[in-house]
């Protein structure tokens, strides 16, 4: 169920009014667990049955971890439980290709097995019985990538060792928990939550008040706008463009990366304005997770505005626990290189992914030294700096989009090589995009921001907005988030 | 003062510190809340976020009232404003089939002029004539000047189409004289009549029953459904409809964008709608020359199936349709055909025929006025059922002798 379709609205419907009407009795955390369940087994009933295993997996681990004088051992088994389930179900084609690639290189006649899809005679079987109780559905197989296994599996690592850490309290209700793993409107694409954040609001019972109202429907019209209206619209060109790579010429392959860079950001953070909006339309406030990115001023910046769950979560469970920055010129940039390379794997099973996070480390290790001199700090000019991590980040993507080392490099040499033809680039993609990343700057401006924060202005946008979308976009098949892939 | 940022940073800042911690893993030093140590997290930050939209509950309710205030305004004033061709014989641009705003619109000035009203699928629009020759101009023409005859014919509207459009958009159109057309070609196989699972492409998916009956060829996701849902019963979203269909090129806006890269949108979006002359849609050829590879010998040849009367989703809701009419104090006679019967095997023709009296009975037994017209020599066919234009002449003077059309029709009300 994609946020931007009348199902979920349907759906959210009915689950917010039971929400309301049970808000503070017991049936409250029960009610907004099946409807996480609902939703997430409205993609694959047969991953419900994952979800629910790996919860109780970790709930089980954890209740023993504060019993037992072994708490390393069932830390292990959580983690190692959540990470062979990733694992597994991210990387085992990934892993195999390469494998198998390495002992045909190396003239060994063995090869991993390609597992494409798991038990299917379980899926046929369920379909049977789908089909004999006269549904017209058909329940996809196990072989795709469960949506949202990258969020769910790192948000209970992040409880498990959070409660290992005695940094939060261990959950003691299996309902509460497991509607913190599944929580609907982040579970398939994040925010990671924290324990301390989500579940221990999901304790409360403070009433919803207006601000939680507005607020919610303000973020998710933001939202909606954001992925509807521009990632969706840029997505277009750069598919077009992507799709053949060899068929396109430098301005167009130069301005359809520079449309990715804000497609995936429309689409990503769109979606966290969406989930953000419905957890606060519930009185739940989930963490910002991106904020501005493309006006960082350095690599280190522009980490701390993009997906900024996710890059905390690196900071505080793998960099910090390899010693962070407290061993050395040396350990420090071996642990930023690992945990970027890391992250880059954690994006996908292709080597596109791997490569951007090598960039990234690569930047970041390049001019971690550099942004600190007083020259870059007090000399470079704001708008420069911006525009050169703008420029490099928009670098990086190609790989992040291109997926494969061999289309990446193929728009790279065409970027260079190819020479000039007629993009064909809508004029109408780019003033929206200069117009959002003049708001951006405005918002950013002590003096600008001033205006923007003025009613009517605000009250302005959100009517444009509001009118575009139900007027110049035509109710066609949803496009599914870009993040859901991870 | 702190900004409301800055106070939910902060807020953050300090819950995130505020959790007691177990008593191993604490630091030395560590704070104290309720007699438990604490353990400083790592801030999260529960800003509300990156831009200024952010409304208060009274501003969504201005937003709420200013959205809704233009939602109902907009259509209304627009159709005040757009110039409407005016031209005799006009009939919906086959390119604006699926603009049922517009076709409102027409239902609209035709029944307000007083003209019976023909309606039906592209047999009625005239598939291989111009408007100059099609079945509602040859009927004014044969009528002498006592009724005008409107193209109220759609095309691609089947029966279950034709209940929808009627039901939803035609409103305006009550308590007029109708020729309703019945094209038994809708009955002619199984996947015709609908009753094929995922028969592929689906025309006017819009207008068809969305839940019940149940369509076994229809097949769309819940969400779309609804959106067609709320798409016939918001008279706004069949105006932005209206917009995007007549001057995007049925795409929307970004898609447009695509296809006009350099072009300014406020441009396209004009009070005028581009005017596309008038012209066949297919080449007036008889059915059966060589060029056409139609007939029955050609390899494509599919004899039809014809899906008994009692069976068949098409006609049951062309009954619906005769009803809603019947119901609306619309005049209704109902033209049966006429059906190329020279491109029927002998058995194939006696099945026909017989499926055609069943319903012609059907529908006289409800006291419904029906002419079955007979079947026009080969060469004024263009396929299985479209006439071609000497076809539609020869069809309206055929129509306008007979008692029931005359009785219905041709009478002053």
């Amino acid at each position: 169920m994609l946020f931007h379709t009348w199902t979920f609205a349907v759906f959210f419907l009915i689950v917010y009014t039971g929400f309301r009407l049970l808000r503070g009795t017991r049936a409250e955390m029960p009610w907004l667990l099946g409807a996480s369940y609902i939703f997430y087994g409205a993609w694959n009933p047969l991953y419900l049955v994952l979800l629910l295993y790996s919860t109780a997996v970790d709930y089980f681990a954890i209740t023993r971890m504060a019993r037992s004088s072994r708490r390393g051992l069932w830390l292990g088994l959580s983690i190692g439980n959540n990470l062979a389930l990733l694992g597994f179900f991210k990387y085992r084609r990934f892993v195999a290709q390469n494998v198998n690639a390495l002992l045909d290189w190396a003239g060994v006649r063995l090869a991993v097995p390609m597992v494409d899809d798991i038990l299917p005679w379980l899926t046929a079987d369920v379909n049977s019985l789908v089909a004999a109780l006269g549904l017209h559905y058909t329940v996809p197989g196990l072989g795709t990538l469960p949506v949202g296994i990258s969020f769910h599996t790192f948000q209970a690592i992040s409880y498990a060792i959070d409660v290992y850490r005695g940094q939060t309290p261990r959950e003691s209700s299996f309902i509460r928990y497991a509607t913190f793993v599944s929580f609907f409107p982040q579970l398939v694409a994040g925010p990671i939550e924290r324990s301390t954040n989500l579940l221990r609001q999901l304790g409360n019972t403070n009433p919803i008040t207006r601000d939680d109202i507005a607020d919610g429907l303000s973020l998710f019209l933001v939202g909606l706008f954001k992925k509807v209206a521009l990632a969706d619209y840029l997505g277009q060109y750069v598919d077009k463009v992507y799709a053949v790579p060899g068929d396109h010429h430098a301005p167009a392959l130069v301005l359809a990366t520079f449309a990715f860079a804000w497609q995936i950001y429309f689409d990503f953070s769109g979606y966290t304005d969406m989930a953000r909006g419905l957890g606060r339309l519930m009185g739940f406030r989930l963490m910002l997770n991106f904020h501005n990115p493309y006006l960082a001023d350095s690599l280190g910046d522009f980490w701390s505005r993009w997906h900024i769950s996710l890059s905390t979560w690196f900071r505080d469970y793998v960099y910090i626990p390899l010693g962070g920055n407290r061993s050395g010129t040396w350990a420090t940039y071996r642990n930023m290189v690992l945990t970027m390379v890391i992250s880059g794997v954690w994006h996908g099973a292709e080597w596109g992914f791997v490569i951007w996070g090598l960039l990234h480390a690569a930047g970041r290790a390049a001019t971690r030294e550099l942004e600190q001199t007083p020259f870059y700090r007090e000399r470079v000019p704001h708008l420069v700096k911006q525009a050169l991590v703008f420029a490099f980040v928009t670098f990086t993507w190609i790989f992040f989009r291109a997926k494969t080392w061999g289309v990446a490099s193929l728009v790279v040499e065409r970027i260079f090589t190819s020479g000039w033809a007629d993009p064909e680039f809508p004029m109408l993609a780019m003033a929206m995009i200069l117009a959002v990343w003049a708001y951006q700057h405005a918002y950013e401006s002590r003096s600008a921001r001033g205006v923007l924060e003025l009613a009517p202005v605000r009250v302005a946008l959100a009517v444009a907005m509001a009118v575009y979308l139900v007027t110049f976009l035509a109710p066609g098949a949803a496009q599914a988030f870009i993040y859901f892939q991870f | 003062m702190e900004s409301k940022d800055q106070q939910e940073l902060a807020q953050a800042q300090g819950d995130a510190v505020a959790m007691p911690a177990s008593p191993d893993g604490t630091p030395a030093g560590a704070p104290v809340v309720a007699g438990r140590p604490v353990v400083r997290l790592p801030g999260l930050d529960l800003r509300y976020g990156s831009n200024a939209v952010r409304l208060t509950l009274r501003q969504w309710i201005v937003v709420g009232l200013v959205v809704v205030l233009a939602m109902s305004l907009v259509p209304p004033l627009w159709e005040r404003l757009e110039p409407l061709e005016d031209a005799p014989d006009y009939r919906v641009p086959f390119e604006l089939s699926n603009d049922y705003w517009l076709y409102q619109r027409w239902c609209r000035r035709s029944a307000g002029r007083g003209d019976v009203l023909v309606l039906g699928d592209s047999v009625v629009w005239g598939l291989y004539v111009l408007r100059e020759e099609t079945l509602s101009h040859c009927l004014t023409a044969a009528a002498g000047g006592r009724r005008r005859f409107a193209n109220l014919g759609v095309n691609g509207t089947y029966p279950a189409a034709l209940d929808g459009l009627i039901d939803y958009y035609g409103g305006d159109i009550a308590g007029r004289d109708v020729v309703l057309h019945f094209n038994l070609l809708w009955l002619s196989s199984p996947q015709h009549d609908l009753q094929e699972e995922r028969a592929g492409e689906f025309n006017h998916p819009a207008l068809v029953p969305q839940f019940w009956p149940n369509i076994p060829a229809y097949d769309e996701s819940l969400s779309r459904r609804v959106s067609h849902v709320l798409d016939r019963n918001v008279p706004f979203f069949a105006w932005a409809n209206h917009m995007r269909t007549s001057r995007l090129g049925r795409g929307d806006l970004p898609t447009w964008s695509l296809e006009h890269p350099y072009d300014n949108p406020a441009q396209a979006v004009r009070l005028e709608a581009p005017a596309k002359a008038d012209e066949r849609h297919e080449p007036p050829v008889p059915w059966d020359h060589p060029s056409r590879r139609i007939g029955k010998q050609a390899p494509a040849w599919v004899p039809p199936a014809w899906v008994l009367l009692e069976r068949s989703i098409q006609w049951r809701l062309f009954q619906s349709v005769v009803r809603t009419l019947r119901e609306r104090g619309n005049r209704v006679v109902v033209v049966v055909g006429p059906f190329n019967e020279h491109l029927l095997e002998k058995n194939n023709l006696a099945v026909y025929r017989r499926l055609r009296d069943q319903a012609v009975a059907h529908l006289r037994g409800q006291g419904v006025a029906c002419c079955v017209p007979p079947t026009l020599p080969s060469e004024l066919y263009g396929d299985s059922n479209h006439p071609l234009a000497a076809g539609y002449a020869r069809l309206a003077e055929w129509l306008v002798e007979q008692e029931e059309f005359a009785t219905t029709v041709m009478g002053s009300r």
